[in-house]
């Protein structure tokens, strides 16, 4: 009887109620979209972003990852091997090391990042080697000469003057306080001047842990791609208690832990997005606002007869609230059917930056939308808490009128 | 008259005695740095490196001439075995014979440490400039001659203080203290066991231990010591026998 009630009444000033609902369905496509988008353009870059270098897991000794020093290394890379091996839902893992060294050419010399490299589990596991420029890949083996293979950056290459085929001198600190010091010959170039590893030195890990002074078991790093980044905190955690009962004073640290600089500046940023939503929507529902009082003060009388033949005050706002509802569901089924297709469309096609983004070498060119239950859900939520909210206080206003006083007004 | 020339008799041999106790201080000190060197030198010296995270031992031959060239050869470990420093006055080089390079220390990295050790490139070069660079005060203690350094006004110097004590009968140095401009202590030098070497009775330990860095410190230990070999020439110190394999 009520249900009907509100139905009636909202169907009594058919313009006012398209309009109102046009406005409703048109926040709700605004908010569906802008989700999308975010949601999209960043599950997008977080795929760039960790399947570029970072993983999704990394392992390292203790506080290796908050201060690194040669000598916080993980010393069992064999006992790890097993275990990642064992572990279901893990795609691939490689260990890495890392010292900073400087390099000499001839007289020009620079400061780089030495890392050293498994030449055929990094292939798997990060994009390295789609960004070789000129060159080879690495190889394991020393050549005829006796020299091991390195990869540079462009940075690297451009400021040492040496290109493919030139020899490279690199010093260094070893794990052991001497001085790290050998020569490598350049089998590659990696990345562009501007990208990341710009200068960085690769080294296959055969020349890499000698070079440092480790063992052939010790590395600074174990990054791990998932077969899906969901898992991430699920692995995670059970690799947390697997490698507790195995090898004590190590690390497992999730992709947003390792990149907080740009985990939080994503964070952020979805946020502010909310915000500036939450102020559109919120002019938007000012308009609803207005709807609502306007029809509850047109209707002063009635609410006074309503009250007068007895109906409780309780009624009587459960009716403009269920008015507000019924007004709410109309527009987002509308805003829903506008707006599938158009997040399909974003989806599936997106659309193009002018100018491409470089994020860490990989170019980031197209924006595309993310379809989820949470991008349409969402909105719906915030649009009936909304409806709810600006009726709430009119629907009060009414249900405690007075019959006399609401009688006599005109 | 008579009373300002009272005054200048009376105040000279005060004024007399005060510098009487920085020349004595100067020659304590230039004293001190050259018994481990005489006119030429020649060392056998085991390093030990001790951290929290590695020990190390190098074994080390030196050959000094003056107080102007210093040629160090690292001998052990195989590793390192060839890697060399040559000193001639301020400027330092370090020879790599597996890189076949020579890499000259900029002065930036004069306060780095030398090959991972807790003595800096600084201390095998500049030491014996102490008495040109910090105003002395000498004064006599249990035995001890203490002789506070303080960097002279105008100069740029790397301690805020340095405390230098010497034995006082043996005349050989005791310890040595290295304060910032803040006043804190950052390291101390620790001589013992005297040895005979050459015929003068010198401590063969001495011991460099950082505060700052716990569980840091570095033994520098004579194993033998030869003072005036009449076989160390000048032209043995030069970029060219830095760079001669042994």
């Amino acid at each position: 009887m009520l249900f009907k009630l509100a139905f009636r009444n909202i169907l009594r000033q058919r313009r006012r109620t398209i309009l109102t609902t046009i406005s409703m369905a048109g926040g709700y496509l605004l908010s569906a979209m802008s989700f999308s988008m975010i949601d999209g353009s960043y599950s997008n870059v977080i795929r760039i972003f960790t399947e570029d270098e970072t993983g999704h897991l990394q392992i390292h000794s203790k506080d290796y990852a908050d201060k690194p020093r040669i000598y916080k290394t993980i010393d069992t890379l064999n006992v790890l091997n097993e275990t990642l091996h064992a572990e279901n839902h893990i795609k691939s893992f490689t260990p890495r090391t890392f010292a900073p060294a400087l390099a000499y050419a001839e007289d020009n010399h620079a400061p780089v990042q030495v890392i050293g490299i498994d030449n055929e589990l990094e292939t798997d596991t990060s994009r390295l080697r789609e960004k070789l420029a000129s060159g080879q890949w690495l190889t394991a083996q020393p050549d005829s000469e006796g020299y091991f293979d390195a990869l540079i950056g462009q940075g690297a290459a451009t400021s040492l003057e040496i290109g493919v085929g030139d020899e490279i001198v690199l010093i260094s600190q070893g794990a052991d306080g001497s001085v790290a010091n050998d020569l490598f010959r350049v089998k590659g170039t990696v990345g562009t001047r501007r990208s990341q590893e710009r200068l960085n030195v690769y080294l296959p890990l055969q020349a890499a842990q000698p070079f440092l002074s480790l063992g052939p078991n010790q590395v600074h790093e174990i990054a791990i791609v998932l077969d899906d980044i969901s898992l991430t905190d699920n692995i995670a955690a059970a690799l947390t208690e697997t490698l507790g009962r195995l090898v004590p004073d190590l690390t497992v640290s999730t992709w947003p832990e390792i990149q907080k600089t740009f985990y939080q500046s994503m964070q952020a940023d979805k946020r502010s997005n909310a915000v500036t939503l939450g102020i559109i929507l919120f002019i938007v529902f000012v308009g609803v606002l207005n709807t609502v009082l306007m029809s509850v003060l047109e209707r002063t009388r009635e609410f006074g007869m309503m009250k007068a033949l007895g109906s409780r005050s309780s009624l009587v706002l459960t009716m403009i609230l269920l008015e507000t509802m019924l007004l709410a569901t109309a527009s987002i089924i509308l805003g829903i059917l506008i707006a599938i297709p158009v997040i399909l469309w974003l989806t599936h096609s997106g659309f193009s930056l002018p100018d491409p983004v470089d994020l860490g070498g990989v170019p980031f060119s197209h924006m595309k939308g993310e379809f989820s239950a949470r991008v349409m859900l969402l909105p719906a939520a915030i649009i009936y808490g909304y409806a709810l909210a600006v009726s709430f206080l009119p629907g009060l206003r009414a249900a405690r009128i007075l019959p006399v006083e609401a009688m006599q007004t005109h | 008259m008579l009373r300002f020339i009272l005054m200048v008799l009376m105040s000279f041999p005060l004024q007399a005695s005060e510098s009487d106790s920085a020349l004595r201080a100067v020659e304590l000190i230039d004293q001190m740095e050259q018994l481990y060197r005489g006119e030429t030198s020649r060392a056998s010296i085991t390093m030990r490196i001790e951290t929290p995270h590695y020990d190390r031992s190098l074994s080390l031959k030196a050959i000094s001439l003056g107080d102007e060239s210093t040629l160090i050869r690292i001998y052990e470990p195989r590793k390192d075995r060839g890697i060399a420093t040559l000193r001639i006055k301020s400027e330092m080089w370090n020879f790599f014979p597996k890189i076949n390079k020579v890499i000259k220390i900029p002065p930036s990295m004069m306060m780095g440490s030398w090959m991972g050790s807790d003595f800096t490139n600084d201390d095998l070069v500049k030491q014996t400039t102490l008495t040109e660079e910090y105003d002395l005060n000498l004064r006599e203690e249990d035995g001890q001659y203490i002789i506070i350094l303080t960097p002279k006004t105008d100069t740029v110097t790397v301690w805020g203080k340095i405390e230098y004590i010497i034995d006082s009968t043996a005349l050989i140095p005791v310890e040595q203290h290295f304060f910032d401009e803040r006043g804190e202590k950052i390291r101390s030098l620790t001589f013992s066991e005297p040895r005979d070497f050459s015929g003068h009775r010198l401590p063969s330990v001495l011991e460099m231990l950082p505060h700052n860095k716990t569980g840091h410190r570095t033994l520098v230990i004579y194993e033998s010591l030869e003072l005036d070999p009449p076989d160390v020439a000048a032209d043995d110190f030069s970029l060219r026998s830095l760079k001669q394999r042994f």
